[in-house]
């Protein structure tokens, strides 16, 4: 039903409207940000408040999400799961999900309240103001990890940077639609 | 002007200021962030999508 779709817009406005608490990290936020890379899949942090997990198990129901690389098994995501620090692999009827609890290397892990500093509201899809991890800390957190497939695209989201802060300064501006 | 007619002709810039010294286009980079977050999110929803159609529906000759 859904191994050939990727619409993370769907995903995020389903998660919008079920106001869940989240940032929008890994490939999805480099491209948002101007880095012209490609992704297969949606990385979210999401706040494991418990008000928060409610809203977002209710919200995944929606987007009838499940474990992917379970063969037959259709195993859904439960309430512990999503309160865990560790990573949950799902497919939705938008294409594949993946929830982090926790991001960073081992002993240096980071959640949604850790992020939040490095993060900036933006217009991702219309009428939509989502937040969005910093570029600057994608890339921390790519180098820090180290595996090959992030050592790969770093010099596309390095080069990207240091096109925004020749172009427009430290910040990104208002006018991206980006705001602290 | 001719309908084909291109609307300059001349020289291209060598393409040498097209990238940094690792190799990376910036003029992807620029045209890309000329889009809007919106936009952007949108190119690659549009490219993931017609890929993965394109594995689905491809069959090898």
């Amino acid at each position: 039903m859904s191994a050939h779709v990727f619409r993370p817009r769907e995903i995020l406005g389903v998660l919008a409207e079920h106001e869940v608490d989240f940032i929008i990290v890994g490939g999805v936020s480099a491209t948002l940000q101007g880095a012209p890379i490609t992704t297969f899949d949606l990385d979210l942090v999401h706040s494991r408040a418990p008000e928060n997990l409610d809203r977002l198990l209710a919200a995944l129901r929606d987007l009838d999400a499940f474990y992917r690389g379970q063969g037959d098994r259709r195993i859904l995501p439960q309430l512990s799961h999503l309160a865990s620090p560790g990573h949950q692999l799902l497919m939705t009827r938008a294409g594949p999900l993946d929830l982090l609890g926790t991001v960073g290397a081992t002993g240096h892990e980071r959640g949604y309240e850790e992020l939040l500093p490095d993060t900036y509201v933006m217009e991702v899809i219309e009428g939509r103001r989502l937040r969005v991890l910093d570029l600057s800390m994608v890339i921390a957190l790519k180098e820090e990890a180290g595996r090959d497939k992030d050592r790969a695209v770093l010099p596309v989201l390095r080069r990207t940077l240091e096109e925004r802060q020749r172009g427009q300064g430290q910040a990104p501006p208002p006018a991206e639609g980006l705001e602290p | 002007m001719q309908p084909n007619e291109p609307e300059w002709v001349g020289d291209p810039p060598p393409n040498e200021s097209a990238y940094s010294e690792d190799g990376v286009d910036l003029t992807l980079i620029r045209w890309f962030m000329g889009l809007t977050p919106a936009q952007r999110l949108s190119y690659l929803e549009e490219f993931v999508s017609a890929i993965l159609e394109m594995r689905h529906v491809g069959t090898r000759l």
